[in-house]
């Protein structure tokens, strides 16, 4: 039943690619792999309690690394995707072991740190990484014989929301999932039920910046370009945004963020300019005050009293 | 050697700003354990309440003494700062929210300002008026602009007077008996609830101000907030988030390493802007207690 | 049937129409603008569209083109690239003909792959990255800002006829301003010229002293200025006078923004600067009367830009005597000798040789500022 469920999902959200228009299809791209990364940052910030600053930092690493790997140094896709994906682990790793050691905001800045030094990196980054101007001019090559191309890789982006989120689930109703929550509760608590909190928090905090990096390779083929701005500080707040508006700790409550906090701006934007962004962060210290489960608690809620019966 | 002092000069007044950042998050930090990245859009605020008390914003033509602009930053951002408290961090306090709550809200609250500026103020820079112009001064060996002295001539007073404020008076042992123990002090009749409020008009206070002083050298502008908020940051980790004079030496630390080097070290200019992160990571790691250790409780 | 009800209504759902327009029914010509209204491009974004929206106006005043009357249809992107994409989209969805981008490169850059893939001819006024041209092979993107290369071409036979060997560039850590610095090291490498120091005063500094005395350590005849970013050119300029420093200032085009000479007030007594204008010019002075006119203040250049860009663009509309894409596509290509109010007295926009980038060589001009205002053209063209 399940099973069937993600497949009916999977196929309506692909299928959707295959309606809409020019600018919609452009639209519903960029807000798929804001969803995985709305997802990731869910579990690092909503699940496990970590507020880190770097996640578009990993996405950069991933998009820059696959597109580097593939069409500057020439290596097969695979290759260089794999590649890209075991580069953002490694950072992820080298960043998480010294940094997890951090209690709250510390670790946001000292993440938001590392993400300022890759932005540096990659503006001066000559030759390798185009600089400002960052990287085109290259397209996905085929793969075993197959383009993917327009939708098609519409179909690739929607495949990617449902592996992130199928493997958060998965992690989030494990025992490992259930150490998360402990240290986010109260980490001396967890550590004397026996819950090693620094590994777990280091897998953490690895795991979902891979996903991230994952989550950059796939938007490194949205519009066959890369560069420095889409990986800056303004779209982290965004995310973070994203996750109190719809409800921390919860993926549907994440995806719902996204959905919503990404697609307002082009609602809002003709109508009341750039005073949305105020609205935005009107709207986060609401939710924060009144509502920290978010709207999806508040669906949650509405859902309750219209029928008890069908909740088990 | 004359380059030395003329730097010397330059990097004293960045760190003054830095200090007074660090000092902004201090004063909020120490009796409530909360870190308010939104003190860098306070400090934006002060500079366009200043620029406009200052010049045609506020009554065309006019050209008000500076005294004028220093009250009015004063008075509106502690204005500020306590209501935000009030509507955002009290309710979250009380009903014993995670201590991160009201950082994230505070968060919102950056946004809501940083956009409210741009909205009111408009994109463009504002020139900022200088109180003594930008004459060239030398002292002794010294030399350096004139606003660069001003900023730090006001810095430290205002350090001195935050200093007497926390050592002599009996609202500044209640911060610290806050912050040392919050129970132990609600016990003794503190009242936390104005300790916080009064902490947070204080730290809007000492932004504005930075912000002010700043705005001379850079304009008035709506982006000049987060990088202020950063360099704070990365002083208060250095200086440590126990003591007032933590804040003015990790302020002056950061700003020596960051002018020294791009003026000494033989690297290329763009790579310099990496220090100010690099020293953060670096004192994160090594030293999360920063250089100068809070008071023990006695 | 169904299929299209069930998309719509999805559509309607998610808060964006699908894409309904066609093209060629249309008793209107629309053309879309790409503007930053709020971002960090809003400086020279804005004045460049106000020229596009004159010039539209004096079109369709006249009568229009092909008997129709433009419509602009203008749409924001923050200066992201990933939205100047998206955007893009939404002109080519609305039916546009032609796409103005007027942002930032990297907004303009990420723009061209939709252009590219939807075959529809794409012009850029006044953006001057080279690479613009170069990165992506988009027949259908063309570029009628003044080139980086020409600029300090420009200001390098500025430079020599001056005398100066050694220099140092001053730059902030914008995209634009590294691209500027990038080309002026490369040209005066060409040329002989001695980059003694590059420095780059970051975004969020507090002082810029520990840079400039760097560079007047460096001993050097002169500061090639290539920063964009106002504040921290307002350190630049500051701690330039608080040095006592007296080497000539050189400055890329960025100069011609008129807010800095009201933020850095003072302080650009003397400075020259490359502009692509010259009031003396007959279409320039055609052009400033319109506009003051129109708008009751005295235009900077960068409204030009965008005057002159629309008016290629009407013109080439009319040439290809249709509304068909790939037809104004070939007009625009074909243009030669277009004289506007940009440009050296004499000097003329065109594609030569399948270029796709249109400024003319000759085109750039050297200004001196005085008195707070742009003034006198002291140079022109790379002779």
């Amino acid at each position: 039943m399940r099973a069937l469920l993600w497949l009916a999902s999977i196929i309506a959200a692909s299928l959707l690619a295959f309606m809409l228009g020019g600018y919609a299809t452009d639209v519903y791209r960029k807000m798929l792999v804001w969803i995985a990364l709305a997802l990731s940052y869910n579990f690092l910030f909503g699940v496990a309690g970590q507020i880190a600053f770097s996640q578009f930092a990993f996405a950069g690493v991933g998009a820059y690394g696959v597109v580097i790997l593939a069409h500057k140094l020439g290596l097969p896709f695979g290759v260089a995707l794999a590649g890209a994906i075991a580069l953002c682990s490694l950072l992820a790793f080298i960043v998480a072991v010294p940094s997890t050691r951090l209690e709250g905001f510390y670790l946001a800045l000292a993440t938001l740190a590392f993400a300022q030094l890759f932005l540096v990196v990659v503006n001066e980054g000559g030759d390798l990484t185009g600089g400002t101007g960052g990287i085109a001019g290259y397209r996905l090559p085929d793969v075993f014989g197959y383009t993917l191309r327009g939708p098609w890789y519409t179909v690739v982006l929607v495949l990617l929301v449902a592996l992130t989120l199928h493997i958060l689930l998965r992690l989030e109703r494990s025992s490992f999932g259930r150490a998360c929550r402990a240290i986010k509760d109260n980490p001396a608590v967890a550590a004397a039920m026996g819950i090693d909190v620094r590994r777990t928090k280091v897998i953490t905090f690895t795991l979902t910046s891979t996903l991230a990096g994952l989550a950059g390779a796939a938007y490194a083929y949205v519009d066959n370009v890369i560069n420095p701005p889409v990986f800056g500080l303004d779209n982290i707040f965004l995310l973070l945004f994203m996750i109190i508006v719809g409800g921390m700790g919860r993926p549907a409550g994440a995806m719902l963020g996204a959905v919503l906090l990404y697609l307002a701006p082009f609602v809002l934007e003709p109508i009341v300019g750039h005073a949305y962004l105020v609205l935005f962060g009107v709207l986060v210290v609401l939710a924060i005050l009144f509502q920290p489960k978010g709207l999806i608690g508040l669906i949650d809620r509405l859902v309750d009293r219209l029928g008890p019966e069908q909740r088990a | 050697m004359d380059d030395f002092l003329e730097l010397t000069v330059s990097a004293m007044a960045s760190g003054c700003i830095y200090g007074l950042m660090a000092l902004a998050y201090l004063i909020v930090l120490r009796p409530t354990s909360i870190i308010n990245f939104a003190i860098g859009e306070w400090s934006a605020t002060g500079a366009f309440v200043g620029v406009g008390m200052l010049s045609t914003l506020a009554w065309p033509r006019f050209e008000g003494p500076y005294i004028l602009a220093i009250v009015a930053v004063v008075v509106v951002l502690g204005l500020l700062g306590w209501a935000v408290e009030r509507l955002t961090v009290r309710p979250l306090i009380r009903r014993g929210a995670a201590v991160t709550s009201p950082i994230l809200a505070l968060l919102g609250v950056l946004v809501i300002f940083r956009e409210s500026l741009t909205l009111i103020y408009g994109a463009d820079p504002l020139p900022s008026p200088p109180p003594f112009g930008f004459k060239r001064i030398e002292i002794g060996a010294f030399a350096g602009a004139s606003q660069q002295f001003f900023i730090i001539a006001v810095t430290l007073s205002l350090f001195a007077l935050v200093w007497l404020f926390f050592e002599r008076t009996v609202w500044g042992r209640a911060f610290e008996a806050v912050a040392l123990n919050r129970r132990a002090a609600a016990l003794m009749g503190i009242n936390l609830g104005r300790v916080t409020a009064l902490a947070f008009a204080g730290g809007a206070a000492v932004a504005g101000l930075a912000g002010l002083l700043m705005s001379p050298m850079t304009s008035a502008h709506y982006m000049m907030g987060l990088p202020l908020a950063i360099q704070g940051f990365t002083a208060l980790v250095i200086g440590g988030v126990g003591r007032v004079e933590g804040a003015l030496l990790g302020g002056l630390i950061l700003a020596f390493v960051e002018q020294l080097g791009a003026r000494y070290l033989p690297i290329p200019s763009g790579l310099t802007l990496a220090f100010p992160f690099a020293l953060l990571i670096l004192f994160l790691l090594l030293r999360p207690t920063g250089l100068i250790a809070p008071r023990e409780a006695r | 049937m169904a299929r299209t009800r069930f998309a719509s209504a999805l559509a309607f759902a998610t808060g964006f129409l699908l894409s309904a327009a066609g093209a060629y029914a249309q008793d209107v010509i629309k053309i879309g603008v790409i503007t930053d209204r709020v971002g960090s491009g809003k400086f020279y974004a804005e004045p460049v569209t106000r020229g596009i929206e004159l010039g539209a106006k004096m079109i369709n005043e006249k009568g229009g083109v092909l008997g129709k009357k433009i419509q602009l249809i203008i749409e924001d992107d923050q200066n992201k690239p990933d939205v100047s994409a998206a955007k893009a989209r939404k002109l080519v969805d609305d039916g546009v003909i032609v796409i103005m981008s007027n942002t930032g490169s990297p907004a303009t850059q990420q723009a061209q792959t939709v252009s590219l893939e939807t075959k529809t001819p794409h012009l850029t006024p006044a953006n001057s990255a080279d690479t613009l041209t170069t990165q992506l092979d988009n027949p259908w993107f063309f570029q009628t800002g003044p080139l980086a290369s020409i600029q300090l071409a420009t200001l390098m036979t500025y430079t020599k006829s001056r005398g100066f060997k050694k220099v140092a560039i001053v730059r902030d850590n914008s995209a634009l301003s590294q691209s500027f610095a990038e080309s002026f090291r490369k040209g005066l490498d060409g040329v002989g010229i001695e980059t003694a120091v590059e420095e780059v005063i970051p975004q969020g500094t507090t002082s810029a002293v520990a840079n400039l005395q760097k560079v007047r350590a460096a001993k050097v005849d002169a500061i090639l200025q290539a920063g964009i970013l106002g504040p921290e050119m307002l350190q630049f300029f500051r701690a330039y006078q608080q040095l006592g420093m007296k080497e000539p200032i050189l400055g890329s085009y960025n100069l011609s923004i008129p807010a800095y000479l009201t933020m850095a007030k003072d302080l650009m007594e003397g400075v020259v600067f490359v502009d692509a204008y010259d009031e003396t010019k007959p279409e320039a002075k055609a052009f400033r009367d319109i506009y003051v006119k129109e708008y009751k203040e005295e235009p900077s250049s960068l409204p030009a830009y965008g005057w002159d860009g629309i008016h290629l663009v009407a013109q080439a509309i009319e040439k290809a005597g249709s509304l068909d894409k790939e037809k104004v596509r070939a007009a625009i290509a074909a243009t030669t000798g277009f004289s506007g109010a940009i440009g050296a007295k004499g000097s003329s926009w065109g594609f030569r040789n399948g270029g796709r980038s249109g400024f003319d060589p000759q085109g750039a001009v050297v200004r001196l500022i005085k008195n707070n205002q742009h003034g006198p053209v002291v140079h022109s063209g790379q002779k």
